[in-house]
């Protein structure tokens, strides 16, 4: 379960532009540390030293896969968006709901 | 893998008859739509839902209009579709399409079941970078579930 911790430190997280640039190549499918490297205008231990900052920020997950190690986009941002769409109907809804059934007829 | 399910789902009686129901929520839109709820420049003057299908819904606003997409299915007194085309940043994208439905089912003579999907949320996840950011900023969500709470608040 994410924290709003996570989410102020997500915030953080994608205030750097090679931060942001990771995070897009990523979206398009998982990748190991070498290979962003080769894409993008810095080193290999720099894209390192972002990648832990994205993970702390729970942006990005890694996994092992034979002798690689592959970084992926969080998909469980997408479930925050739910919870708070979730929440946002709620109360768009309980209003439209008021709405409806006042008077007016 | 876990399954995990990308739909927002609420359902609720309404104590009014199918049409009045359908009625507030289309015709009736800006009566209910969170003032605190619009994406771009200036305040929110009316939210519109256009009542024929292929119709816009979208925002008037100080400055001008923002789409917001376009009404998918408008079958009165029973179903509405919209196209809900506002990506995470709260941007309208006429490249990102999620749905929104709402049913209305008459329960007894003078109530009515509504029951709501908003759906494909699982297309937000494509636009990680603006997803991230939307959900950690001051203007994205937690700024207008902020301004949504006091705004509900008030009285009418």
């Amino acid at each position: 379960m994410a924290t709003n911790q996570a989410l102020v430190n997500g915030f953080d997280a994608l205030g750097d532009p090679t931060r942001r640039a990771i995070l897009e190549r990523l979206s398009t499918g998982p990748l190991a540390v070498g290979e962003l490297a080769r894409a993008m205008p810095v080193s290999r231990p720099a894209v390192s030293q972002h990648l832990r900052v994205l993970k702390l920020a729970d942006l990005v997950i890694d996994e092992a896969v034979g002798t690689r190690r592959l970084y992926r986009v969080n998909p469980t941002g997408v479930q925050m968006l739910r919870k708070q769409l979730d929440k946002f109907w709620d109360q768009a809804l309980a209003a439209y709901k008021d709405a409806a059934e006042a008077g007016g007829d | 893998m876990q399954v995990t399910e990308h739909v927002v789902r609420k359902s609720m009686v309404i104590g009014v008859p199918p049409l009045r129901a359908f009625d507030v929520f289309t015709n009736g839109f800006d009566s209910w739509w969170p003032r605190s709820h619009h994406t771009g420049e200036g305040d929110l003057v009316k939210a519109v839902i256009e009542p024929h299908q292929g119709g816009r819904w979208y925002a008037v606003t100080t400055v001008g209009e923002e789409e917001w997409g376009r009404v998918l299915v408008w079958d009165p007194p029973r179903r509405i579709v919209l196209d809900w085309q506002l990506n995470a940043d709260f941007r309208y994208d006429a490249d990102f399409h999620t749905d929104v439905e709402a049913r209305f089912t008459a329960e007894g003579d003078s109530s009515t079941l509504f029951e709501f999907e908003h759906r494909d949320i699982e297309r937000y996840g494509d636009r990680a970078e603006e997803l991230a950011a939307a959900l950690g900023s001051d203007g994205g969500w937690t700024g207008i579930m902020n301004g949504f709470a006091a705004a509900a608040q008030r009285p009418a």
